[in-house]
């Protein structure tokens, strides 16, 4: 493929949903049908549109250019590689089934013709983040996405989502002022902020240190990471859950996708090591994982704990991240394709349990799986592969990333993940396990133990469109641990070589 | 990705490629998810497929026989899960494939009957046939990460059998054996990963020489992960709970087969992946000695806190848990036996081996037995039973045969294997002199006597005495049910009565494998279990029993329930998981919302400095609003002033102008008044001029005329000069006369000076006419 079609191929990625936006507002005024098929449409077509990349990417080819010149130096610019392009064919595979998800599970909210242009209109500045070709780029695409997606979370429009949606607007606010701090003092140091460049901090210097700390607040604010995870728990738990799902799933890797070209085209890795930068960064992800897991026991709302395991989760990515040898950050690459499917099936799960019954306290939901039999099963399966049983994709992330640590001689580290597995095992199963093998609490009085002739229970799925999308992201955690040479995987690995090699310069 | 190391083996061994170690176990799996999907109306088309399925397991691994007697069966999915999956079968493997498959398909059909009292069919004969698989899957694995995957889903899969009752009970102890089980996993994991980061390989081969620093650990983790599953004490507590609550043919297939792999895999690692491919230094022989004695202190407690746990216990299913521990116990000594023997165990490893098999006949058989009777009655405490003997002669028989199996009676299967292992003991005492190896020969015999015990004590609890009113009636076994009795009890008779049979084909030849040293094979290939040393053995074993049992049944002693705080449950896990999860969670939410006050506090914090701001500001603006209305006045108070000053200066520049005015005015007069002067004076200065030129020639007159007159003067002062000289010439000729004179008269009158006076008034008279000339010459010459 041409180098012109990839580049016009990923600026329509990136335009398409960002001027379909206002088609898609103006479309509610003449039907709420022709909005929700526009959403579709555009969903899908990013979405195909990110795989026809494929066979670029898969020849090795790689795109730096730039667009327009805003300031000298500084310049509006496009970028694919393999990074890129694994995260943005993921984000837009996930958005798709969750904009179909939406569909019926937005039928019942208000404001829709709120919700589907904001939700295109994020997709559109998520993929720009993605195939942002320099820090600036990235910044005004990263800034777009998360000061839109403010109108996902407060979307009820209660007390308390309005009190979360203005803790993620502070907090991204300090994130992207931190954000740019870093910029302008890499452009200062480097001369260019490019990411096509090469590393661009080679030597060791205080001013080099602060912009890391600085990317760590601001890219580290996004990825969940202590102690900037404290607007997580909060705003995503109230997002409508196909929102929520985009959040946890997609949103939150933007953060860890901008550590990655941080760590790799920003800095040269090697100095990250040799000045030990690099365990900031691992105390931190240590810390959010324990905390993440431990915090997430106590929570009785199912979405809350969700959240908190998407905290622990995210320091997975970091944790690999920081370790920086081949297999802690293919580790890293996988587990943010695990998490996005394993979460977006919970979030996606849960939300259709809050749909249809209108359970969100983890004690309700006995003698669920009976009643849902598909949305629980996928929602346990999801919920074993993030415990990180074999067969399914979480073991293989977990499995990936403690070589990577026992290759960087840091059993403390396969010691912390074991231990976030077994919490995982504590707060997943009290859900899973009831919701089986336990009766609701309005049979269990009539049944003093007599389990022989239990009542045949109603079986109320949600609607085939919603399971459908659930089952999808349960088959992908099936799918991307179980079959022989699966493409996530192979792209993290491919990845990581590509990244521990000098990114290609 | 895991290639296999080469093996070490005699070239003797051939490596066959077979894919049936696949299907045997991949069969199953999906077999038992598409059992989940039959109508529940369709009980004997489910109940046909899930014999079949388990028959076909078992004839597949039947049919591996021949090629793992001459070496091993391997297959291999490469690329699967990325890390690729490997089976290899070898003889070890083999036993234990077989044994599952075997009392597998028998457990099937006892559940036939079984089941028809029970709910949820249709799950428990999917879970049944995929546990098969994932239990078939551990033992034919061929490296550890294949091994973990099915050990894992074994774990999950059997769960579900342990909680099939789904009462409180059950799901108390599933979920205690789902945690525990998960965190066995866990540290299988960390074992797995340590050794493929120290060796670059997860094959199931001698590591030892590559193992360094870490090595105790990964065998402690090792010891932990298989522990758990196996019910070495005090990692057993999940089993006395979990066994009794599942249906009794899962029961069997738990006591009997799945506590099993655990052993396996200690065995494995015990005795394969810790030794060395080549001859190992005296280093990794204390290493192994330390490590085997070890092991094997865990079996002998284990052994004996079974045993005294199961004599206290009242309810059937219980007692045949916790001796299940017990066994396991044997077990797991037999096997530290061999790893402290070094290449001398073949004695302890043959022992553990054939007490594996052993156990999963009698204790499968024994579950089954008791399950019978649990059909039948519904009950399982000892103290409602009784005078079954009568009721179902069958079941008494089988259970007898069965119980002396597990008693270890001569004749009966228990008896080889726990010869062998008490030989293990016997010649690891015979090498090593140490009072600990005395001590644990006496607790084993101990233990096989309290064996005796409490199946003295179940023997009568349930088969003699009187028959309960409530229990009264006629029961009918159903064939299978007596099918799958007769079976396991014509199994134990046989072994019993032929132990050789099975040594010298299977277990000498698997022994075989791990090079074990001649002569010990020799000892082994050579054992007659019939002579009198072993016979001795079990004679004072039986003695010391009837001791035991005859006091304490009369005095109630097994009655005893010890109290519950002293259970290894309510000492160590209770607190430790309790405190931990407290630890965990609490550390987790006070640092969580910490953080998260801090923000709030911070936020509020800076909301407050920004009121305190807020307020400067406002303060600030009124102070300049006061002080604007102040400046104003002031301003207007200046704007007067200034227009006053304005108008001063206005008028004193009006004064000013008229000053200014006049003083042109005068200025011009004066100006004019100057140009008159001006003229006048140049006129004066004219006139002066004209004076002095006039002057001028006056004074050049004058100047002449002086001329004139000086030159008169002149004239005169010569003519003067000439009388003067005269009249000098004649006033000192005088003067001399006068002087003479005065000379006459200075001597004549010394002292008269008057005439001096008169004298001088002569001069002074003639001086000032000089000078009046002198000032006239000096006036004319001048001019």
């Amino acid at each position: 493929m041409a180098e012109k079609t990839v580049v016009a191929i990923q600026i329509i990625i990136v335009l398409a949903p960002i001027i379909m936006t206002p088609v898609i507002m103006y479309s509610c005024r003449i039907s709420d049908q022709l909005r929700n098929g526009l959403s579709v449409a555009t969903a899908a077509v990013t979405f195909i549109l990110s795989l026809t990349l494929y066979p670029f990417i898969k020849d090795g080819g790689i795109v730096q250019l730039s667009l327009f010149e805003i300031l000298p130096n500084l310049e509006i610019s496009i970028r694919l590689d393999l990074l890129s392009f694994s995260l943005a064919a993921l984000s837009s595979f996930v958005w798709l089934l969750a904009t179909l998800y939406s569909l019926h599970y937005m039928a019942r909210e208000h404001a829709g013709g709120r919700y589907y242009p904001v939700l295109i209109f994020t997709l559109g500045s998520c993929q720009g983040i993605f195939f942002a070709g320099d820090l600036f780029s990235l910044f005004v695409f990263f800034e777009l996405m998360s000061i839109i997606a403010y109108i996902l979370v407060i979307h009820e429009q209660t007390e308390e989502a309005l009190k979360a949606g203005y803790k993620y607007l502070v907090m991204t606010i300090i994130g992207g002022l931190a954000l740019f701090f870093g910029i302008i003092i890499i452009f200062e140091l480097g001369g260019t902020v490019s990411l096509g460049v090469g590393p661009i901090i080679q030597e060791r210097s205080t001013l080099g240190l602060i912009a890391f700390i600085c990317f760590l607040i601001g890219f580290g604010m996004k990825a969940g990471m202590f102690p900037l995870h404290v607007w997580l728990p909060d705003a995503h738990p109230v997002a409508p859950s196909p929102a929520s799902a985009l959040l946890s799933g997609i949103m939150l890797k933007t953060g860890a996708y901008g550590l990655v070209r941080v760590v790799f085209f920003v800095y040269s890795y090697q100095l990250l090591q040799t000045s030990n930068w690099n365990d900031i960064l691992a105390a931190l992800a240590v810390i959010t994982i324990l905390l993440g897991s431990a915090v997430a026991l106590t929570q009785t709302d199912i979405k809350r704990r969700l959240a908190y395991s998407s905290i622990s989760q995210l320091g997975y990515v970091l944790l690999g991240l920081s370790i920086l040898n081949n297999n802690a950050i293919t580790g890293a690459i996988f587990h943010i394709f695990s998490h996005a499917f394993m979460k977006s099936a919970l979030f996606l799960a849960a939300g259709a349990i809050i749909w249809k019954t209108g359970k969100r306290n983890i004690a309700d939901f006995k003698g669920l799986g009976r009643q849902m039999p598909v949305t629980m099963g996928c929602f346990a399966l999801a919920a074993l592969a993030m415990i990180g049983i074999p067969p399914l994709n979480g073991f293989l992330s977990k499995w990936t990333l403690a070589l990577g640590a026992l290759d960087a001689e840091a059993p403390g580290f396969v010691l912390v993940l074991l231990i976030s597995s077994l919490l995982n095992a504590l707060y997943y199963l009290p859900i899973i396990i009831p919701a089986f093998f336990e009766l609701p609490d309005s049979l269990q009085a009539d049944h003093h133990g007599d389990e022989h002739d239990l009542p045949p229970v109603k079986i109320e799925e949600a609607t085939p469109l919603m399971l459908s999308a659930i089952v999808i992201l349960a088959l992908c955690t099936i799918f991307f641990g179980l079959t022989p040479n699966n493409i996530a995987f192979s792209l993290s690995r491919l990845t990581a070589v590509y990244l521990l090699g000098g990114g290609g310069f | 990705m895991f290639a296999a190391a080469p093996e070490h083996l005699p070239k003797v061994y051939q490596v066959y490629y077979s894919s049936t170690v696949l299907w045997v176990t991949l069969v199953p799996l999906l077999t038992g998810v598409g059992l989940y999907f039959l109508k529940d109306s369709w009980e004997n088309a489910r109940k046909a497929l899930a014999l079949i399925i388990s028959l076909f397991s078992l004839t597949g691994v039947t049919a591996l026989l021949p090629m793992v007697l001459n070496g091993t069966v391997s297959f291999d999915l490469l690329d699967f899960m990325q890390l690729g999956l490997y089976f290899k079968v070898d003889l070890i493997g083999w036993i234990f494939a077989f044994l599952i498959t075997l009392v597998w398909s028998l457990a099937t059909i006892f559940s036939f009957t079984y089941m028809d009292l029970e709910h949820n069919r249709r799950r428990f004969y999917s879970v049944l046939i995929f546990t098969l698989g994932a239990t078939l899957g551990v033992v034919l694995a061929g490296d550890f990460f294949t091994l973990f995957l099915f050990f894992e889903l074994m774990t999950l899969s059997s769960f579900i059998l342990v909680i099939h009752e789904q009462n409180l009970e059950s799901m108390k102890a599933g979920i205690l054996y789902l945690y525990l089980g998960i965190a066995g996993g866990l540290a299988l994991l960390f074992a797995i990963m340590l050794l493929y980061s120290a060796t670059g390989s997860v094959a199931i081969v001698p590591v030892l020489d590559q193992l360094t620093a870490n090595r105790t650990l990964i065998y402690i983790l090792f010891l932990v992960g298989f522990g758990i599953k196996a019910g070495l004490v005090p990692l057993h507590i999940w089993l006395p709970l979990a066994h009794p609550v599942a249906p009794s043919p899962a029961s069997a297939l738990l006591s009997g087969i799945m506590i099993k792999t655990g052993a396996y895999g200690i065995l494995r690692v015990s005795l394969i992946l810790f030794s060395s491919p080549t001859e190992s230094g005296t280093k990794d022989l204390n290493y192994l000695f330390a490590m085997g004695n070890a092991l094997m202190w865990i079996g002998i407690v284990t052994m004996l806190a079974g045993a005294v746990m199961a004599l206290l216990q009242g309810n059937m299913k219980r007692i045949l848990a916790y001796s299940s521990v017990s066994q396991i116990g044997y077990i797991a000594t037999g096997i530290g036996a061999a790893m402290f023997m070094g290449v001398g165990g073949a004695m302890g490893f043959a022992g553990a081996v054939y007490h594996i098999i052993n156990h999963a006949f009698f204790k499968a058989g024994l579950f089954m037995m008791v399950g019978t009777i649990y059909i039948y009655t519904h009950e399982l405490e000892l103290s409602r039973l009784g005078g079954m003997l009568k009721k179902m002669p069958l079941v008494a028989v089988t259970f007898l045969v069965a119980a002396f199996g597990i008693a270890g009676v001569p004749g009966f299967n228990g008896y080889p294997s726990k010869t062998l292992v008490h030989d293990a003991l016997l010649v690891a005492i015979k090498y090593n002199d140490l009072i600990s190896l005395e001590i644990a020969e006496k607790i084993f015999t101990l233990t096989s006597a309290l064996t005796i015990c409490y199946f003295i004590k179940l023997f009568r609890g349930v088969f003699l005495g009187p028959v309960p009113e409530k229990l009264d009636r006629d029961y009918q076994l159903t064939p299978s049910t007596i099918a799958v009795l007769s079976s396991f009890a014509l199994i134990i008779v046989a072994i019993g009565l032929f132990p050789n049979l099975i040594l010298e084909r299977i277990i000498v030849p698997a022994a075989e494998m791990l090079k074990y040293e001649g002569y010990a094979m020799d000892h082994l290939y050579h054992f007659n279990f019939f002579e009198w040393h072993p016979l001795e053995a079990m004679i004072i074993v039986a003695a010391l029993a009837l001791i035991i049992y005859i006091p304490g049944a009369y005095r109630r002693w097994f009655d005893w329930k010890p109290p519950s705080w002293l259970s290894i449950y309510a000492l160590i896990y209770q607190p430790v998981t309790h405190y931990l999860m407290a630890f965990t969670c609490r550390t987790g939410v006070i640092v969580d919302s910490s953080v998260d006050k801090a923000y709030d506090r911070s936020g509020s914090i800076a909301r407050s400095w920004c009121s305190f701001i807020g307020d400067f500001d406002q303060g600030l603006d009124q102070f300049y609003l006061k002080w604007g209305v102040i400046g104003r006045k002031l301003a207007d108070r200046s704007r007067d002033m200034d227009t006053k000053i304005d108008q001063f200066y206005e008028k004193s520049g009006a004064t000013a102008r008229k000053l200014a005015d006049k003083s042109a005015d005068m200025d011009s007069a004066l100006d004019k008044a100057y140009l008159k002067t001006g003229q006048a004076a140049r006129k004066l200065a004219d006139k002066s001029a004209d004076m002095d030129s006039a002057l001028d020639k006056a004074y050049l007159k004058t100047g002449q005329a002086a001329q004139k007159l000086a030159k008169q003067s002149n004239d005169l002062d010569r003519a003067l000069n000439v009388v003067y000289d005269q009249a000098g010439q004649k006033a000192r000729e005088e003067m001399e006369k006068r002087l003479e004179n005065r000379q006459v008269k200075d001597r004549s009158k010394e002292q008269s000076r008057w005439t001096t006076k008169n004298l001088s008034f002569d001069n002074l008279l003639l001086m000032l006419v000089l000078g009046v000339v002198l000032l006239i010459i000096f006036y004319f010459g001048r001019s």
